[in-house]
């Protein structure tokens, strides 16, 4: 079964294949493709207003929690030269783009895509940006992150490796169909690759990597290499609480998108499951057994609103307080909606080197970029601290013991009208 | 071959270098440690053994200076609030690295920066952890773990300073606050590793007392000031479970410290060794004629004249006065062997002690 036309089918040719087109993550993708089925091609006309309108285009479990699409590919890209891109630049990503979309269906069977821009982007142009874009910098006390200032990333998701990996192909040039649809080759220059999956059954297949130990710990129903269930439906904000409601880029999203490295020998080998409950998401959620196994009968919200005041307590009583629940505290706005739309999926990249390394590729949606910077900020518990030294700048602090943030970079998604070349003010 | 049979056949002082020549033969391992000393008292003792170190390299940037040495996988206790517990060697362990880090104007050795490390191989990654705080007779206060290596060869050792928030005063008030990074190259073999001592004591194990400190020209010591030398009026000091605690009163708060009046501070120090104990947390109360005039917190702080102590502001202290002093946190640091039953520790108990300022 091959996942392109040119290419033998034999499991070996596959591979080579695989690996051809780069990264372990690309090849593991590829072993895992389900189905022969066509792969739906999709109509221009019929996309979205919201390029990074997704929710009502994945899979949902029986919480109503949205199922992120299983094969993920970040290409972080240059525009060649100094300057504003060319018309004729704007009019061939425009027509890249329009063929990106005759090419797949919107939706996880086809290709979900959005390319977002970077504050380097907008400062090609002399005219100042009506969104409030800042560079990249660090957020933690003890981070000092490699900061992606490309200009644009564009982001491919499909729970069909073959097509995810197609499209990728077209666009970089090394293919001139997708799907059976001409696309011109991106514009632009791929300065970086970074691929990656999420869902039950692909962090398990993907434990070998270095970070997590040889005792195989990642269950097979998790779909995150931490071991439990994520993005709960309760505490995620909607598409449209991070969308920018007016100005030329109405309809548009801001985006972070970190990389993170997972070191997870200590917490699977010295802790315990409760004990992981705890740094997870709260002492409370530990104490009162709310989550079984990965979480998944905590059902469309961790509950984590109620142990957010009990923060500081905790940090007395069990000298240790949860990721969620300390993140929890910024994240939310003056009415209590949650203020970020996390898209966080597994790697195993380790960018810069071709070594199989567990990482995090952490997209994150907000209406304003700030809310991102002050949730993670909340999330670094240096005021917790200062409670007690039982929790110390990242130990027993959340998770921040196993997490290295390695690369950070801040991007604006216009809206679907202003995807091709925005200037500042379209 | 193991290196424990070898060193016990020599007895007393026994150095590894006397495997010149069969080295690729010994496995460092567990298995060249004494046992831990059993009947071990609730108090700084002899460790059964003390194993020497060596410098890997020096580094500056940012604010600081850094230290990395090495020595032979050790045990140790570490501690988490009240939870105690001992780390074994793994047999994956090649190497226990320990880091320092400390002002390289006045060299005071920094506790509570947090400090996590890489460790690459050809450009590829062997490890990344956040390494512990620890306790050591010989060393005092640094950070260390116990890491598995690839075999002999060239090693680049990436260590991350995070950022303090503990309170600095004075000439400390505005530095410290940012995190910094420098890397330090690991020409690491296991002939060189085995040439590092490895001292077994026999009749002074599990004895109350404790190893001399080590002195080494490019590590800084971390020992806490000497009661002569600390700013203020010292008003007296006392022990609990083998910390030493020292007591001043300066006539105001060193800058930093909001509030007017007296500053109460106590310098904690490790029974025989001076060796600063930091990550506690303390409560002190002053009484006055049988009336409390002060009952509070004594914050965390890293002052250039005081070191690393524990401070408040009180409203004056009086002859007669009372201070007691409440550890409600024992030190949060691991411990290495004969630390881990002193400063509350494996026994836990750290009682409430008092001075009766003269």
């Amino acid at each position: 079964m091959a996942f392109d036309g040119d290419i033998g089918t034999s499991r070996r040719a596959i591979l080579k294949a695989a690996v051809a087109a780069g990264g372990a993550s690309a090849l593991a993708a590829c072993l895992d493709r389900a189905s022969d089925d066509p792969v739906p091609t999709g109509d221009p006309a019929a996309k979205p207003a919201r390029q990074h309108a997704w929710r009502e285009y994945v899979r949902h479990d029986d919480h109503g929690n949205t199922q992120l699409p299983s094969h993920q590919i970040l290409l972080y890209l240059t525009v060649d030269g100094t300057g504003p891109p060319s018309t004729d630049e704007r009019d061939a990503l425009a027509e890249t783009l329009d063929a990106l979309d005759r090419a797949y269906a919107w939706s996880h069977e086809g290709v979900l895509h959005s390319i977002a821009y970077s504050p380097a982007y907008f400062d090609r142009f002399d005219d100042s940006l009506p969104v409030a874009l800042p560079e990249p910098t660090a957020l933690s006390p003890f981070e000092s992150p490699t900061f992606d200032r490309q200009d644009a990333v564009l982001h491919l998701a499909s729970d069909r490796a073959d097509a995810v990996l197609e499209a990728d192909r077209a666009l970089r040039g090394e293919r001139d169909e997708a799907n059976g649809v001409p696309v011109p080759s991106l514009p632009m220059t791929v300065d970086s690759r970074r691929t990656g999956f999420v869902g039950a059954g692909l962090p398990a297949q993907h434990q070998d990597a270095a970070g997590i130990p040889d005792t195989k710990p990642v269950p097979e129903v998790s779909p995150l290499f931490m071991g439990f269930a994520a993005g709960f439906r309760g505490n995620q904000a909607t598409e449209d609480d991070v969308t920018i409601e007016s100005g030329p880029f109405a309809g548009g999203t801001t985006k972070v998108i970190a990389n993170l490295r997972q070191r997870l020998a200590d917490w699977y080998e010295e802790q315990s499951h409760e004990e992981r409950v705890m740094e997870m998401f709260s002492p409370g959620h530990a104490e009162r057994g709310l989550v079984e196994g990965i979480g998944d009968n905590l059902g469309a919200d961790s509950e984590i609103d109620q142990f957010v005041d009990d923060v500081e307590s905790d940090a007395r009583t069990y000298g240790r307080v949860g990721h969620a629940q300390k993140a929890a505290r910024a994240n939310r706005d003056d009415a209590g909606e949650v203020r970020l739309l996390r898209r966080h999926f597994e790697s195993t990249d380790d960018i810069g080197s071709d070594q199989p390394v567990a990482s995090l590729h952490f997209p994150s949606l907000q209406r304003h970029l700030t809310a991102f910077e002050e949730v993670r900020r909340a999330m670094n518990g240096t005021d917790l601290t200062e409670v007690t030294p039982a929790i110390r700048q990242r130990v027993n602090n959340g998770i921040l013991e196993y997490i290295f943030v390695r690369r950070r970079g801040y991007f604006l998604v216009p809206p679907r009208r202003h995807r091709a070349f925005p200037t500042p003010e379209p | 071959m193991k290196r424990r049979g070898l060193l016990r056949a020599g007895g007393g002082l026994v150095l590894a270098g006397s495997l010149a020549g069969c080295s690729s033969l010994v496995e460092t391992r567990a298995v060249g440690v004494p046992p831990v000393p059993e009947n071990r008292p609730d108090g700084v003792y002899h460790p059964s053994h003390v194993e020497g170190m060596d410098m890997v390299g020096t580094a500056r940037s940012g604010d600081y200076a850094l230290g990395l040495f090495y020595s032979y996988p050790h045990r140790f206790w570490n501690v988490n609030g009240n939870s105690v517990s001992l780390t074994e060697i793994d047999g994956d362990d090649a190497v226990h690295l320990m880091a320092s880090v400390w002002d390289p104007e006045t060299e005071a050795v920094l506790p509570d920066t947090g400090l996590s490390l890489e460790i690459y191989r050809d450009g590829s990654l062997v490890s990344q952890e956040a390494i512990y705080p620890m306790l050591s007779q010989p060393m005092g206060f640094h950070y260390g773990a116990n890491f598995g290596l690839e075999g002999d060869g060239s090693y680049e050792v990436r260590l991350h300073v995070g950022a303090m928030s503990t309170r600095r005063t004075g000439a400390f008030a505005d530095r410290f606050g940012e995190p910094a990074t420098a890397t330090i190259p690991f020409e690491y073999s296991e002939a060189a590793k085995n040439e590092i001592s490895f001292e077994v004591f026999d009749d002074e194990a599990a004895t109350p007392g404790a190893v001399d400190p080590m002195s080494m020209d490019a590590l800084p010591s971390a020992f806490a000031p000497l009661e002569s030398n600390l700013p203020g009026r010292v008003l007296g000091s006392t022990m609990s479970n083998d910390a030493r605690l020292v007591a001043t009163a300066l006539e105001t708060p060193p800058e930093g410290v909001g509030g007017e009046g007296t500053y109460l501070a106590v310098s904690a120090r490790t029974r025989y060794n001076r060796m600063v104990i930091p990550a506690m947390g303390l409560a002190g109360t002053l009484a006055r004629d049988g009336e409390t005039v002060f009952d509070g917190e004594l914050a965390r702080t890293l002052d250039p004249e005081l070191g690393y102590h524990y401070g408040a502001v009180v409203d004056g202290v009086e002859s007669g006065d009372e201070l007691t002093l409440s550890v409600t946190v024992q030190p949060q640091t691991a411990r290495h062997e004969g630390y881990e039953t002193a400063f509350g520790g494996l026994m836990g108990g750290m009682p409430d002690v008092s001075i009766r300022v003269a």
